[in-house]
């Protein structure tokens, strides 16, 4: 497990922990609801009705850092369901299938009150329904329109002029989506939905994702990044798993504060950076040392993935009148923002420069195939940008197609034959 | 189709229609392009669809000539430059490298209709190279994102995006889509349906067609004209109504869409014959008439292709099994579960679907090859499977 450097990310990992034996103890003990959900999915209207939530890709995150995903995919694979699925949305599916919770990690998920996913592709309805029958439990799809109209600069008017960003009848059709889990909330809990509760945690997130911001400007404007990429994952996903809430926005404020005393104080993550790397796609959850792999004999540092840099960009939202359209104009695009062409492509080589990133990763991600849409556009983008860019074939979560020893050998001679060769001979020229 | 079917495609080669009803079917599955291509050359505008939940009689009705794209190389070189391997279907890299190719700029229109996720891809990615590079001749493009799953706000949001469709198309040809002209194209397009229909009555319960030649004829009806489709079809039925009982065991194939035929003829080739497939492009391409009766023909055809066409998005699993279900339980000896390489939507319903015909006692096959290119092993395999089905 990757050195941990800040105090904050302890205590997210504390708290996650404690929060999780908790949830099983008010599950258990007092059968009160919870719900599994995707994790683009709108979080927010579960913290209003206060139902606890578990995402998908957190809990396969999870079993993949305990390494036991090799073991759940097997025992998939055995029960007639191919080797080239998807992984990461069906990892956690899997750990309730094999239906063995003496493997599982803290003991296992208890039985939800309630699954949910965004159809962003046409597998996840088929992953979550077989799910849900394996709890015997309520599962709740919201369908996702497609975007014909993508505009450049998505992020220059995600946050004053989301009405115009996002068509209107994919907003307005994602609230009546929004409508119907709200109505299932209302059934799980027996509570009233309050439309004010919303706008206020909705205000909380805003403020959440500005200290996120400012974390990210000191990253970017500092002459060596004060904290490496995996522990900014894991603070800020500690935090937006249960955004707006006290301790989300308070942990935020916490972290933003010490990496601002990282910086006064001129503390670096790695003292000998040299090199500026980014990670394009999610992360290799079951090999995190992978990512300060390569700090010792190149300097080469990871400071960018797109879990920090899209809370900022992706999230806030003002002008909460309707905050439910607000919601939606948050949650309808985010594949497209975080994936696909135009809008993935440009913003992540507009990330690329404000953190004036030297070489990039990108993840294509064999056992998650779909996910891996937009790759291509995204390296040629940086590349064209002048960035070299390396693809990386590996799985998030599926530890058994990955050499840990040749992957590092094949970054190493990236670094040593592309990225020094392309930095000296710019360094040169300027 | 296979490239190697595409090659010399050239309309002005196409028989003349003194030749048989079924060489001419087979003539056009083979040449997909060459009717578009001549309705091009007439000045008549061309809108080529993705695949079958757009609604053809809007394109008709707006006096445009609505065609399947089913050409292309999946293996032209620029494709790897923007599309990841492994992760789309063969037909769609095909459609992909003929878009950026400039192979379908005789299209007025390259309507994409949300059948997948994978079309959907397609549409951004051909919007991205045509913003990048404006000097590719990419079509003009549209995404008729009509929603699969069974609720009443898909329902609503897919009749939207039905009558915006309607204006664009209006737009594109300049005629007003009004009730006339919809009933003629719901007409006409029925008659290719019935036709479709009687072809299919002569697969099953006893077969006076291969599987083989059955999807050829079918196919036909994606390219060209459905008047003229009807005409054909009709004549063909007649002529295969007459022939002996096609002998072999009787197989249905389910799984992912097959627009060739290489997996019906290595099946028909080891004694079975093909009687069904689970598929757009086969028993699953007419379904059902569209009401011409309707006093809202916009709205009976976009039930049409919400509620009767076939698609990997169509949810819940009862609603998206229930052909399978009610069609392998009648007549057939075995089902050969096609899930190629890159598939990652079908095999989800596999297991489901194997245990479904377990408790049935109906043989099965999985196979996992490129129905494109069948391997000696498993031509072994179908070969054993085949002979081992007893006929029921
Ligand atoms: S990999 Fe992409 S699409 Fe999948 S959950 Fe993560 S951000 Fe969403
Ligand atoms: S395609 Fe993407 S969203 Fe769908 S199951 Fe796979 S990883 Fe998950």
């Amino acid at each position: 497990m990757a050195e941990k450097q800040l105090h904050c990310t302890l205590a997210a990992g504390e708290h996650q922990k404690a929060w999780f034996a908790q949830l099983r103890k008010d599950v258990f003990e007092k059968q009160r609801p919870y719900a599994i959900i995707q994790a683009d999915m709108p979080f927010e209207l579960f913290h209003v009705m206060e139902v606890p939530v578990v995402s998908n890709q957190y809990w396969a995150a999870i079993i993949s850092a305990k390494r036991l995903s090799g073991y759940y995919l097997d025992a998939l694979n055995s029960m007639g369901f191919h080797e080239g699925l998807c992984r990461y949305c069906s990892l956690a599916a899997a750990s309730t299938l094999a239906n063995d919770p003496e493997h599982a990690p803290w003991g296992g998920l208890p039985k939800p009150a309630l699954l949910s996913a965004r159809l962003t592709c046409d597998c996840l309805q088929r992953v979550f329904a077989i799910w849900a029958e394996a709890f015997g439990s309520e599962c709740l799809f919201i369908d996702n329109p497609g975007a014909a109209d993508l505009p450049p600069r998505w992020w220059e008017f995600s946050r004053y002029h989301w009405r115009e960003l996002f068509e209107e009848h994919r907003l307005k059709f994602t609230v009546t989506q929004f409508q119907n889990l709200i109505e299932a909330l209302e059934r799980v809990t027996g509570r009233q939905f309050q439309i004010d509760r919303l706008r206020d945690l909705m205000e909380r997130v805003n403020r959440q994702e500005e200290y996120f911001e400012e974390a990210l400007q000191m990253i970017c404007s500092a002459p060596r990044t004060p904290v490496r990429m995996h522990e900014q994952v894991a603070n800020v996903m500690a935090a937006q798993w249960k955004r707006g809430s006290d301790w989300a926005v308070e942990h935020a404020r916490t972290f933003r504060d010490e990496i601002r005393n990282r910086v006064r104080q001129g503390v670096a993550a790695c003292p000998g950076e040299r090199l500026r790397l980014m990670w394009v796609g999610a992360g290799i959850w079951h090999d995190t040392d992978f990512y300060t792999a390569f700090e010792e004999e190149f300097g080469a540092v990871f400071v960018w993935s797109m879990y920090l840099a899209f809370g900022p960009d992706g999230y806030i939202r003002y002008g909460l009148d309707d905050p439910l359209l607000a919601l939606a104009s948050r949650t309808v695009s985010m594949n497209e923002q975080l994936h696909n062409p135009p809008w993935a492509n440009e913003w992540i080589v507009h990330q690329a420069k404000l953190h004036r990133i030297d070489a990039a990763l990108v993840l294509t991600p064999m056992g998650t195939r779909p996910a891996a849409t937009g790759n291509r556009f995204i390296e040629r983008a940086l590349e064209q940008a002048g960035i070299p860019v390396l693809p990386v074939v590996a799985d998030m979560v599926d530890a058994r197609d990955w050499d840990p020893d040749a992957m590092r050998l094949k970054v190493s001679e990236f670094l040593r034959h592309r990225v020094l060769p392309h930095l000296n001979s710019a360094r040169r020229h300027s | 189709m296979r490239t190697s079917d595409m090659k010399n495609s050239d309309f002005t080669a196409k028989p003349r229609n003194t030749i048989a009803p079924i060489d001419r079917l087979i003539w056009h599955y083979e040449n997909p392009d060459a009717e578009a291509m001549a309705a091009a050359a007439g000045n008549v505008p061309v809108v080529g669809v993705t695949s079958n939940t757009a609604p053809w009689e809007l394109i008709r009705a707006a006096g445009a000539f609505p065609c399947v794209i089913n050409s292309g190389n999946p293996n032209y070189p620029d494709i790897g430059t923007f599309m990841e391997e492994g992760v789309f279907e063969e037909r769609i890299r095909a459609i992909f490298g003929a878009a950026i190719s400039g192979d379908l700029q005789h299209l007025s229109l390259l309507l994409i209709p949300r059948t997948s996720e994978q079309e959907y891809k397609l549409y951004l990615y051909l919007r991205e190279v045509a913003r990048q590079d404006p000097t590719r001749r990419i079509p003009p493009l549209y995404l008729y994102d009509m929603l699969h799953t069974r609720s009443p706000e898909s329902y609503s949001y897919g009749l939207e995006r039905t009558l915006c469709l309607k204006e664009r198309l209006e737009e594109l040809t300049g005629k007003r889509i009004d009730d006339a002209a919809l009933l003629y194209a719901v007409r006409e397009s029925n008659s290719a349906r019935k036709a479709i229909r009687k072809l299919l009555s002569l697969r099953n319960p006893v077969p006076r067609v291969t599987g083989t030649e059955a999807l050829t004829l079918i196919g036909a009806s994606f390219f060209i004209s459905r008047d003229e489709y009807a005409h054909l079809a009709g004549q063909a039925v007649e002529m295969i109504e007459g022939r002996a009982p096609v002998a072999g065991k009787r197989v249905m194939i389910a799984g992912s869409p097959l627009n060739h035929r290489g997996l019906h003829h290595a099946l028909e080739k080891h004694g079975a014959v093909v009687v069904a497939e689970d598929d757009w492009w086969g028993s699953r391409s007419a379904g059902m008439d569209i009401a011409d009766g309707s006093d809202d023909l916009l709205k009976a055809i976009f039930e049409k292709y919400y509620l009767d066409a076939p698609s990997p998005r169509v949810f819940p699993f009862e609603i998206a099994d229930a052909w399978f279900q009610e069609e392998s339980t009648h007549g057939i000896d075995g089902v050969v579960f096609y899930l190629p390489p890159e598939d990652c939507v079908v095999g989800w319903d596999y297991p489901r679907r194997r245990r479904f015909l377990d408790e049935r006692r109906i043989p099965h096959l999985l196979m996992r090859e490129d129905a494109g290119s069948i391997s000696e092993e498993c031509h072994e395999q179908i070969e054993r499977f085949v002979n081992n089905i007893c006929i029921r």
